[in-house]
This record gives structure tokens, sequence and C-alpha cells, in this order.
């Protein structure tokens, strides 16, 4: 996957070409408007990644620019600035999807993946792990012929987890993952360990879980 | 009351004075005006009569067959002429009522009395009209000048009302345009076309006064957009690279504990700078409310989304929804955030095997949402202070930002809803939400206390 970055935060962009080259993809950077406006019209980009405020550009200009091109790559925006007719001009301009910093670089991945099932309408949405399946398009998880049934919290952590297989993912990570942003007063990550709990209930009924690991004191990590 | 009401009242009840005191004061003064037109014709009759004496000589009246009084009275008895002589030497020149017998009848009358000397005898001349026609006289006129006068009235009442109407028209436009406007962002300032210069001294002055406020609206907003801009920034860096230092295999094991820490602290950060922006976007009017939310439906999704909490805690979640009620021009997503918080709060301030109860009801003023704890509840001196920013009152793990409580405020004070609590220090805690009442009519809003609604 061929990605942009435009970003003019460098330290935000390192991490993010640093996290996403680890997922496999190609990243390209650009730092200010002018330099992402050449940047699009000579390469065909698969992704990118906008933030809006940038230092000589508005970002939903760069956003039409994109938009008027022949080829159509995902586009993500990313801003800190949050003002609220941002997200909805910028996903009524064509936008895929929109993301308010400060967030986690899981849950852009997440994101991405979400859009590029989407957009380039990837036929397989199931996957298979230690003989389970998940589909995520029809929120189910089987055992050969037997569905196991999940609570809609129980089915998010999971596929969370299996999507950052052989990653260590937080308590806080997952709560955010699954709650959102709902700004309370603190987080109680007991819940997550609660789901965790139930899960693996539910899973062992058909197999052993020991690839759903609990890495003391971090989190929970899927191996497979 | 409106002006306009009230000066329609004032003239018409000044006028009515008006017309109470003509009604008390007219038959006395007819009276007198009708006596003294009497008297003026008594007069004028008796120089007529000393000119037909000077003219004719007495002996018209007085001859020796009628002896030595004349009387003549017209047919009704209404008027009378008498002419005597007398003896005596008393000189008479007067105009008074006296009683006079004619035909066996007592008539009451206005008599002119005068006395005068003619060829060495004296006479007495007596001219009398009688009172009751005098009085019928008098009647009449008070009988039309009555009439006349409520006729004036009545008419004058009425060009009042029309003249005054069109004379504050000007007013009534503000008025109307001021209720259309929800928020001072939403005012667009107009001219306004009137002679009358209070009028337009006044929609000047809203205008401007409009316009500094959404200036400092808008100020506000860039202040806050740049706010949020730069402490938010340098929070997405830290969090970006706390996570691929945390997702990197060389990061000795020993460090996890210590990055997983360092993001929960970070997260604090993010959720103070985001409590904060979030309740300064919603006082600013950033968002919108262009929705109508079903209360007992919101309440039902609350539920569902945070059962699974409440039976990790042991805490059963009960809700009765006993009445339908939409609250329009709402913001879902906030009345969500709202409500999840109490009913997040009294989860986590519960006792083990605690209950909560979200009760719907109708209630006097509208309906009304009950969320009902039997948790550790809130002591009497920390009540008052429960929405007030940075307020801690029982955080266990002393993580809590304080702002959440101040975030349900604000939400509720967004969409009019008034939220009080009720609790008792080791028992109970009960969050009451009162909905305004749904569809009021544009006219009720407009006669009531239009500006009281809107605050």
């Amino acid at each position: 996957m061929h990605t942009l970055i435009v970003e003019d935060e460098t330290s935000l962009a390192t991490e993010l070409m640093h996290f996403l080259a680890q997922e496999h993809y190609i990243c390209d950077w650009a730092s200010n408007g002018r330099e992402a406006s050449e940047k699009i019209a000579v390469n065909r980009y698969d992704f990118i990644l906008l933030d809006l405020g940038l230092p000589d550009y508005d970002g939903l200009d760069l956003l039409q620019e994109t938009k008027a091109m022949d080829h159509d790559p995902a586009i993500i925006i990313l801003t800190a600035r949050g003002a609220l007719e941002d997200r909805i001009r910028g996903l009524g301009l064509g936008a895929d999807d929109y993301l308010p910093k400060p967030f986690s670089l899981l849950e852009l991945q997440a994101r991405m993946q979400a859009v590029l099932r989407r957009k380039f309408k990837l036929k397989s949405s199931s996957v298979a792990f230690h003989g389970f399946e998940i589909d995520s398009s029809t929120r189910r998880v089987t055992f050969g012929a037997q569905e196991i049934v999940l609570t809609k919290k129980e089915f998010d952590i999971l596929h969370y987890l299996l999507l950052h297989k052989n990653r260590i993912l937080t308590r806080l990570q997952l709560t955010e993952h699954i709650w959102g942003n709902l700004l309370e007063d603190d987080y109680d990550s007991n819940y997550i360990d609660v789901h965790i709990k139930n899960l693996r209930k539910k899973l062992s009924a058909h197999a052993t879980t020991d690839w759903l690991e609990t890495v003391r004191g971090v989190g929970y990590r899927l191996t497979v | 009351m409106r002006l306009q009401s009230k000066l329609a009242l004032f003239s018409a009840a000044s006028k009515v004075i008006i017309l109470l005191l003509l009604v008390v004061g007219l038959p006395l003064l007819v009276n007198k005006v009708a006596l003294l037109n009497a008297d003026e014709r008594l007069l004028q009759k008796e120089a007529k009569m000393y000119k037909i004496i000077e003219e004719q000589g007495i002996g018209t009246f007085i001859t020796g067959e009628t002896g030595d009084a004349y009387g003549s009275y017209n047919l009704f008895r209404e008027e009378f002429i008498s002419l005597e002589e007398i003896s005596s030497g008393k000189v008479v020149n007067s105009i008074e009522n006296s009683l006079r017998k004619v035909d066996n009848e007592i008539v009451k009358y206005r008599v002119l009395s005068s006395t005068f000397d003619l060829g060495g005898k004296r006479y007495l001349l007596e001219i009398g009209r009688s009172l009751a026609t005098i009085e019928n006289n008098s009647k009449t006129l008070q009988g039309y000048a009555l009439y006349f006068l409520a006729a004036v009235v009545l008419l004058t009442v009425f060009t009042d009302l029309a003249f005054s109407k069109i004379l504050l028209r000007p007013l009534t436009l503000i008025v109307k345009r001021l209720q259309r406007v929800e928020h001072p962002s939403a005012f667009t300032p107009k001219d306004l076309k009137t002679t009358t210069t209070d009028f337009l001294y006044l929609n000047n002055t809203i205008n401007a006064m409009m316009g500094q406020i959404q200036e400092a609206f808008q100020k506000e907003k860039e202040f806050i957009g740049n706010v949020s801009h730069e402490l938010l920034t340098p929070v997405s860096i830290l969090q970006s690279r706390l996570e691929n230092l945390l997702s990197d295999p060389d990061t000795p094991d020993a460090m996890l504990e210590k990055l997983v820490d360092n993001l929960r602290t970070l997260h604090r950060l993010k959720n103070i700078i985001q409590a904060l922006l979030l309740i300064s976007r919603i006082e600013n009017e950033q968002y919108l409310r262009n929705e109508n939310v079903d209360i007992p439906q919101l309440a039902q999704e609350v539920a569902e989304e945070i059962k699974e909490r409440a039976e990790a805690r042991e805490v059963s979640l009960q809700v009765e929804m006993e009445a339908d009620y939409t609250l329009e021009k709402a913001n879902q997503s906030l009345l969500f955030t709202m409500l999840f918080n109490v009913v997040n709060n009294a989860i986590k301030y519960n006792k083990p095997e605690g209950t909560i109860l979200v009760k719907g009801q109708p209630s006097a003023q509208g309906f009304e949402l009950l969320v009902k704890d039997s948790g550790v509840g809130i002591t009497q001196e920390q009540l008052p202070h429960i929405f007030s920013r940075f307020k801690r009152m029982h955080a266990p793990d002393g993580e809590s930002h304080g702002l959440g409580l101040t975030i349900v405020n604000t939400i509720a004070h967004f969409h009019g809803i008034e939220v009080d609590v009720q609790s008792r220090h080791g028992e109970e805690t009960t969050f009451r939400f009162r909905f305004p009442k749904a569809n009021l009519p544009e006219s009720v809003a407009f006669s009531g206390n239009w500006a009281q609604n809107r605050v």
C-alpha cells in the first residue's frame, strides 16, 4: 500500500511512518500543502493521511484537489483542531474517515483496514485462527460448524486483538476501542478483564485458548 | 402585558373616566344652562310687555271689564302672564321659583316679578314658565349629549388602538426577530423602516450589541481551535511514540510496565484537555441541535451499552419508561454522553449487589428522567458542589478529573434540561433530569414571557 502522510509535525510524521512501515505500508511524507499537492499530482497513492492544519494550505482544499484527480486514493483526515464543521465538511468532500488527534496508532490501522475493505470491496471478510473463524461483516465467530455467541463488546475485543495479532494491547487501548471516547471521569480497566474472562470461557468450551495471553501489568496479546 | 395592550387599555380607561364624570356632572350643568335660558326668555318677554304697554297703554290689559287685573295662560299652562294693580309701595324685581294654583292644580313655575308705576298707580307684572317644561327640555338635551359623548369615546378608543398598532409595528418586528433567534450567533442584523427615532435607536443598539457578542463568540471559537491544536498535537506525538516503543520487540520487558503507566498518565492529560474543550465548545454553541431525540429509547441505548459494566460490578440495572417523550432540537450524541456519564457514575459508586433504576415518567412540567442508585451517596456538604469543575467527590482511584458531572450539567443546560441531585449519604443518590415541555406553541411563547423562555 502506497501511502502519503501529510503532516507538518515532524515528530508525529516520523512515528506514523515508523508504525506503518512495520505494518508493510510504503510511506511518503509531505510536511506542507505545496509539497503534498506536488506529490499527489506525480504519484498514485492508495492512501492519504491528511492533517487539516497545514501552515500554507487549507487541508480541505487539498482534499478537493485530490478528489478531482482521475485515480481515487482512500483518505483519512487527521486533525487536532477538532472543529465540528471540519468533520462534516471533510466527509462531505469525500474523505473516507475522520480521526481526531490524539489517536491510537492501533485505532488508525483498524480504520485504515476498514476503509480499504470498504473501498476495494475485499471479498473475504473472515479470518481463521486456531480452528476458530471470525467474520467481521456478519459479526459471527464459529468453531467448525458451531457458532459461538459473543456479546458486542466481546466480539469487538476479539476482533481488535486479532487485527493486531502478535502485538501487546494495553487495557487502555482496548477500552478506548470498544467504548469510544466518552470522556469518562476515569477509566476502569477491570471491565476489560471481565470481558476477557468471559471471552476465554466461551471460547475454551471448544478449544484451548492459550493463544490469548495475559501480559502481566501490560495487557493482552493474541498470538498466531 | 404587551405595550400595545397597555396603551389601548389606558386610552379606554381614561375615556371611560371622562364619560363617567360627564354623566355625573352633565345634569347639573344642563339644568343650570336651561334655567339661565329660561330666565333670558322671561326677561325678553318682560321687555316685550313693557313695549306693548308703552305703545298701546295699560288699557289694553286692564279695563273696566276685567277689573284691576289681567291674566293669560297658554293652552297647556306652560307659560302665563299676569298684570295687576297693587296697593303696597314695595318695589319688586326678581326671578324665582314659586307655586301657583291654576284651575285647581298646583304648578311649579319659574316666575319673573316686576313692579312699575304708571299714571300714579303701581302695577305688578308677573311672567312665568312652568319648571316641568324647563326640566323636560334639559332632559332631552342631556340625552343627546350623552349619546354623542359615548360615540366620541368609542370612536377615539378605536382610532387610538389602530394608531398605536401602526405606531408600535417596528417594536413588534424587533421582538419577533429576537424571538426567532435562539442564540446571538444566529442573529443577522437588519435595518428597520420607521420614522420613530426611539425604535431606530433600539434596533441599531441591538444590532451593534449582537455584533459584539458574535465577535466575542467567534474569537473564542478561534481560541478554542488554537488551544485544541496546540495542546493535543504534543499529546498525539507522545502517544504515538509510546505506542511505537510498546510494540518494539527491542524494548526490554521491564520497560513495558513503565510505558503502560506513561500511557495512562498521558490518557489522563488527554481526557482533561478534551473534557475542557468539550465544555467550552458546548458553551460556545459549536454543537448543532437539529435532531429529535426519543428519550426513552436513548435510555435503552445507554443501558444496552453499559449493561456489561453493571454486570461486571454485580449491580442490577433496570430501565422503566412510563411515558413517551421526544426532545426536539437536540443533539443525540451529547445527550448520550450525558446519560452515559450519570449511569456510569451510578455503577462506579454503587455497592456490591446494588441496584440502579433509570426511570422516565410524565411530570407536571412535561417529562422527567430519574437515575437512582443504591450507592455510597454524597454528603450534604458536597452536594451543592458536585457540578463544579475539578471538584472530585469520591473518586476511589484518584485519577478522576472531576469534570464528568460538569459535562453532564453543561449538556443539560445546552438543551434546557434542569438537573438536580438528591442523596442520602451511604444509602442512595438520585439524579433527576427535568425536560422542557414538548412542542411549545408559537403563540404561547409569544404572549407569555418569551424572554424568560429563551434565557
